[in-house]
């Protein structure tokens, strides 16, 4: 039924539907909200900083749900959102500092 | 007839005084202002002139300057100088207006293309779509693929409601969404059917080969790469623009949206559009 849960090589005929995207989309929330809740950033870090089995419910559903290309794409894009946050947060006080 | 008396008036007393005679051959070679001379000089008995005309400037010594040429002068000036204020506050105005109407200079996005119909019912002989296909509707043209994790299918489902919204509220608007795919190695035409039937039913999804989609993405000035090794049956991303075109009937780009421009905002453009364009 994943169209990329079973092989990672088989799946060139599959196309996601749009309930398999939403299916993606909600378990890389959970996962990324599990990582929020333990302060984790990176993707993969938790299990340096929490231990094994830290978030690793909703990392297994994850990697069951979205392609291995949508969840590196998902988790650099964290990342990158993260610091782009901290620049902009950065910038912001910049700014407010400039004009006073 | 006064010109005449001054002039015949030293003539007629040559040797009266030296002084005098220098005088009035001075004014001789001059023309009108030669009274003054004679009538005010001193020493002369001549009862001719009126004392209460104005003593008038030499012509010979300051010109074609007189009061009345000056006036003329500030006239003139004053008058071409607001004719060319009011002039250039009109080009200016036009200018401006010609902004605001969009007639400034059109990018040169979009050409000729020749691709495989995807969404084309299989026995009908339109399996072809080109850009003469995109005459007489408006078009919103879009390039994906179909494993993209968000972007894509984002963009496709604002595209689906605009074209939802601007058929509720002009029925008759030719409007034609378009989905053109960045990836062929992997997009078949029936991957495309089926990932389209996802989105908005008038959706016509397009696929070339390699170089076909290459030209095509050229004439729209779309990037789009994919990995360099890239195994075409392997699961991999295709890194690309992600503009919505939107094309007039007559084939001409008008406006690409981005992804920061929501549903409402390309709604009223489009209808703006629209009303400018039937004018």
């Amino acid at each position: 039924m994943w169209p990329f849960s079973s092989s990672k090589t088989e799946n060139t005929t599959a196309i996601y539907t749009r309930e398999d995207r939403t299916k993606c989309w909600e378990a890389r929330d959970q996962y990324f909200t599990c990582l929020d809740s333990i302060g984790v950033l990176k993707p993969g870090d938790e299990l340096k900083s929490a231990g094994e089995g830290a978030c690793s419910k909703e990392n297994k559903a994850y990697e069951q749900n979205c392609a291995k290309s949508w969840i590196e794409y998902f988790n650099q894009r964290r990342v990158i959102a993260e610091a782009q946050k901290d620049r902009l947060a950065q910038a912001n006080t910049q700014a407010a500092n400039a004009t006073r | 007839m006064l010109s005449l008396h001054p002039l015949l008036r030293p003539i007629a007393r040559p040797f009266s005084t030296g002084k005098f005679l220098v005088r009035s051959q001075r004014c001789l070679n001059g023309a009108q202002p030669m009274k003054r001379h004679v009538g005010t000089s001193p020493g002369s008995s001549q009862p001719s002139r009126p004392s209460s005309e104005p003593p008038r400037p030499q012509r010979n010594v300051i010109g074609a300057f007189t009061p009345t040429s000056a006036a003329l002068f500030i006239v003139v000036g004053v008058g071409l100088f607001w004719y060319f204020r009011n002039e250039k506050a009109k080009l200016l105005e036009q200018r401006e207006q010609e902004r605001t109407s969009k007639s400034y200079g059109r990018p040169h996005v979009g050409g000729p293309f020749s691709l495989v119909n995807c969404t084309a019912p299989p026995s009908s002989s339109e399996q072809r779509f080109t850009h003469e296909d995109l005459l007489g509707k408006w078009s919103l043209v879009y390039f994906g693929f179909t494993n993209c994790p968000d972007i894509c299918p984002a963009e496709l489902d604002k595209v689906t409601a605009v074209v939802n919204e601007l058929r509720q509220s002009n029925p008759n608007l030719p409007l034609l969404p378009v989905f053109i795919s960045v990836d062929p190695a992997r997009d078949t035409p029936s991957t495309i059917r089926t990932y389209l039937s996802d989105f908005h039913p008038s959706f016509v999804g397009l696929v070339g080969d390699h170089q076909q989609t290459k030209s095509v993405c050229k004439a729209y000035r779309v990037y789009f790469s994919t990995p360099p090794d890239a195994d075409p049956k392997g699961d991999y991303l295709v890194d690309h623009s992600i503009f919505v075109y939107l094309m007039d009937p007559e084939g001409r780009f008008v406006e690409a949206f981005g992804q920061a421009a929501d549903k409402d905002e390309m709604v009223e453009k489009i209808s703006q559009f629209v009303v400018e364009w039937s004018r």
